[in-house]
């Protein structure tokens, strides 16, 4: 093997598909912190770092073993929780048992066990291990059992997804440690603050408490204009966040009696799909486009070169196109036929290049990328980046890719401050270039509010419609998947947001959805972007190597199948291909 | 294009190891005529196994590789400029149509869709080829069948059979063959003995039963036939497997180092 196994350590993950082979199920390979033992959550097995990687394999075949063959399910792990010498001895009967097995399997490890096998099952090993009788110690390498961190949350999915409730109470134990920051000295007292935990609304004592207190917050200096009291959620910042996490259902307080309105600009209304009551709130969130200033500043802002992005999406044919004079074709080019002849008999030979080929190469194709300026993007993923910058890059990737080959492209981001407040901004309307004065606006956009998806897909898909100008429109949501607004949480948003995107496919608008940097769990994603087609990944140019692919997926749901044109051989310009 | 196999006995029989009952199926579809869908990953003897029945069945083989360039004047035919003139070349469909062969369209929904319909009025009763560019409509001889093959969740999400083109046809999936048959069939093909073989299969086993696998594709009998005959031409077993399985599997360093070290602990020493 050119790989050298038994030279020096590369990374303990080499031993990742060696583990998932033994064990059945798929199991990562970590370093464990020095001076522990190896060992097994179930998830990964830890090995010491630093040592050959002979050792290392050794250390991992035996752990994974275990695993695979059944001697660590939650029955022997609860037997052995709380016995470490129990612990100990049951290891080096079973573990020399399924090494023994093991070894016979696979004849490319050489182990040596250093003793007898001397049980032929699980419990008879369990057996021995609880019974008083000697037993040889496991050597070092075989590491040690550890039961509660098989029976601990990291050995399996939990039984069910947690209750709002749960999420509740788990909010309420979190330290208050990071709210000393936020405080202004003397504004009000700690004990207050406590009653006044946004995450603690709904416990009666506190409210109780707080109406005993006189508790009634003022209007902090400066509100009364828009925001108002955008209590949220969020406790603790978090590298990544849980499968089942999700914005807790917290109520929104204005401290106005509205909202502020945005006379002057106008704005259009869309309805709001009810999904309890299943019918549609009519002209129910009012959209409000705010064109950007002129820039301050246009050196900030370059965009990133993906050339894999922009080879994938040149490629992008979306319908045929006759190409003239080609070396080889379905038909003959007559023109370039009689040409050649002529030029025969005048004593030319030039190259016969007399068919017609058609290719899919015409394009046609408008994209209006709407990304999410919401305060919920703001989490900062492990490289310190948030899910909005991930976002606004790939945002200025896509527009600047898309723009270069030709196609009509818009960005706006949106936001939104209740149902009478969903921001558009204009980063570039169609018709625009993208110039360093658009990008300088894109890379200053700041997160903030919170994210009414409907809405503005409603508005984008009008937008699209009336302005594109193209047979082929596609609207790309660059969100994060977490729709959440006043009045606009959970189910309700996830489904007024998948009814949005199917009015606007219903349209003729094509919708992809793209979730860069979030850890937003794929059934979530599933829930909002319902059947539109969608993609997550960690940074955009993840997703380049198959973009086209994601666009013409999109593209192609649309393009109903014709059959007055499904003869072979009768050009179909401007459709898509069916 | 393939080159239509002759008729007869002089061609010695492709190698074919049945597994299920592919071989009665395909029988019964050919006397009838029908045409036949092969399912299956890449690399477990679709190929192979066509060659087998038309050497059976005594019918000629006209073999079509499907791209994504594939039109329909390349399945039917195009004039070329041939000095002076034009004249009207045959594609392989329209030979196989002419002489009663069978046509395998291996990889055909790589094909654009629009290349795919002219297959459309050969697949139900009417068994026509349509000419349009000469203006004729053939009668496909007696002995004319048409296979395609398919390579499910391979594509891309574009690229998958309409359901009208499906229907026409009678399916049969071939999946990797269980390791005894395996075993045969990489000593056969590969000509290296039984234990080689079986170590191979064992790696081809070991890497098709990884959970959650981070490969896109897995170890098809086809690499394992490579892994043999490298080994079979004096390489180690473990260099062979190296590069003719794991280099392949994976571009990514990593990954080809963790997929070298499940193949180690296989293979025997």
């Amino acid at each position: 093997m050119t790989a050298a196994p038994g030279g020096e350590t590369s990374g303990s993950g080499r031993f990742r598909l060696l583990a998932t082979a033994l064990a059945g199920r798929p199991l990562g390979v970590e370093d464990a912190p020095a001076a522990d033992r190896p060992y097994t959550d179930g998830v990964n097995i830890f090995v010491g770092p630093g040592i050959g990687a002979d050792d290392q394999r050794r250390q991992v075949v035996v752990q994974a073993a275990l695993l695979g063959a059944g001697s660590l399910e939650p029955s022997v792990a609860k037997a052995l929780r709380g016995r470490p010498r129990t612990a100990r001895r049951y290891l080096a009967v079973e573990g020399r048992r399924v090494l023994a097995d093991v070894a016979s399997r696979l004849g490319g490890l050489s182990l040596t066990v250093g003793g007898p096998v001397i049980s032929a099952t699980v419990e008879e090993s369990l057996a021995l291990a609880l019974g008083r009788g000697r037993l040889p110690d496991p050597p070092p390498w075989f590491g040690e059992i550890r039961p509660g961190r098989l029976l601990g949350p990291a050995g399996g999915p939990p039984a069910s997804a947690p209750t709002p409730s749960d999420l509740r109470a788990a909010a309420r134990l979190t330290p208050e440690a990071a709210a000393d920051e936020d405080d202004e000295p003397g504004e009000e007292s700690k004990l207050l603050k406590l009653f006044q935990n946004p995450l603690a609304k709904p416990n009666a004592l506190s409210d109780f408490v707080a109406r005993l207190l006189g508790l009634s917050r003022s209007p902090a200096p400066g509100s009364g204009s828009s925001g108002g009291d955008l209590a949220t959620a969020a406790a603790r910042r978090v590298r990544a966040v849980g499968a089942h996490a999700r914005p807790l259902p917290v109520p929104l307080r204005f401290t106005g009696d509205d909202p502020p309105d945005r006379g002057g600009i106008g704005g259009a209304l869309y309805p709001e799909w009810d999904v309890h009551k299943t019918r549609y709130r009519p002209q129910w969130c009012r959209v409000v486009e705010i064109p950007m200033g002129p820039a301050l500043d246009v050196s900030t802002g370059t965009a990133e070169r993906d050339q894999v992005l922009h080879r994938r999406l040149a490629r992008l044919g979306l319908g045929p196109k006759v190409l003239r004079r080609r070396p080889d074709g379905d038909d003959l080019d007559v023109d370039a036929l009689i040409d050649l002849a002529v030029d025969l008999r005048a004593g030319h030979s030039p190259p016969g290049h007399v068919y017609l080929e058609r290719r899919n190469l015409a394009r046609n194709l408008g994209v209006l990328v709407l990304l999410d300026a919401s305060g919920s993007a703001t989490d900062l993923d492990p490289a310190g980046r948030s899910v909005h910058e991930h976002q606004r890059r790939a945002a200025l990737t896509l527009a600047t890719t898309l723009e270069e080959l030709g196609d009509r492209v818009a960005v706006y981001g949106f936001r939104s401050r209740g149902r009478s407040n969903v921001e558009m901004l204009a980063v570039k309307p169609f018709g625009h270039r993208f110039g360093a004065g658009g990008r300088a606006h894109l890379h200053r956009l700041t997160p903030a509010g919170y994210t009414r998806l409907g809405a503005a897909v409603r508005h984008a898909g009008e937008l699209l419609k009336t302005q594109a100008g193209t047979p082929n429109r596609l609207l790309v949501v660059l969100s994060d998947g977490f729709p959440f607004d006043d009045g606009y949480e959970s189910r309700y948003a996830e489904a007024d947001a998948r009814k949005a995107l199917e009015e606007v496919r219903g349209d003729g608008v094509a919708c992809l959805c793209l979730s860069i940097g979030a850890s937003t769990p794929t059934e979530s994603l599933d829930r909002v972007f319902g059947s539109a087609s969608h993609a997550s990944a960690a940074v955009l140019s993840d997703l380049s190597p198959r973009m086209d692919e994601l666009f013409l997926a999109a593209l192609k749901e649309l393009a109903a199948p014709n059959p007055a044109t499904r003869r072979v051989g009768v050009p179909r310009s401007g459709r898509l291909r069916s | 294009m393939g080159v239509p196999r002759p008729v007869g006995g002089e061609v010695a029989a492709p190698f074919y190891r049945p597994v299920g009952d592919e071989v009665e199926v395909f029988a019964a579809a050919a006397r009838r005529g029908l045409p036949v869908l092969l399912k299956g990953p890449t690399g477990c003897g679709k190929t192979r196994f066509v060659e087998a029945m038309a050497h059976r069945l005594g019918r000629g083989l006209v073999t079509v590789a499907g791209h994504e360039d594939l039109t329909s004047a390349d399945l039917v035919g195009r004039f070329l400029l041939r000095g002076g003139e034009t004249v009207w070349v045959d594609g392989p469909l329209t030979r196989a149509v002419r002489e009663g062969a069978i046509c395998y369209l291996d990889e055909v929904v790589e094909a654009r869709q629009d290349t795919t319909v002219v297959i459309h009025p050969l697949t139900d009763h009417r068994r026509q080829l349509p000419v349009d560019r000469l203006g004729v409509v053939l009668d496909a001889e007696p002995g004319f069948q048409l296979v395609i093959s398919y390579n499910p969740g391979y594509q891309s999400v574009l690229k998958d059979l309409k359901d009208s083109t499906r229907q026409r046809f009678v399916a049969i999936e071939l999946g990797f063959p269980p390791p005894e048959v395996e075993t045969d069939v990489v000593a056969h093909e590969a000509g290296v003995d039984r234990d080689t073989a079986a170590a191979l299969v064992a790696v081809g086993q070991a890497i098709r039963n990884l959970a959650a696998s981070p490969l896109r594709e897995v170890a098809s009998t086809r690499a394992l036939i490579l892994a043999g005959s490298m080994a079979g031409e004096g390489l180690s077993l473990r260099r062979a497997v190296q590069s003719a399985v794991v280099d392949i599997l994976s571009d990514d360093p990593d990954l080809a180092v963790a997929l070298s070290e499940l193949v180690d602990a296989v293979l025997p020493r």
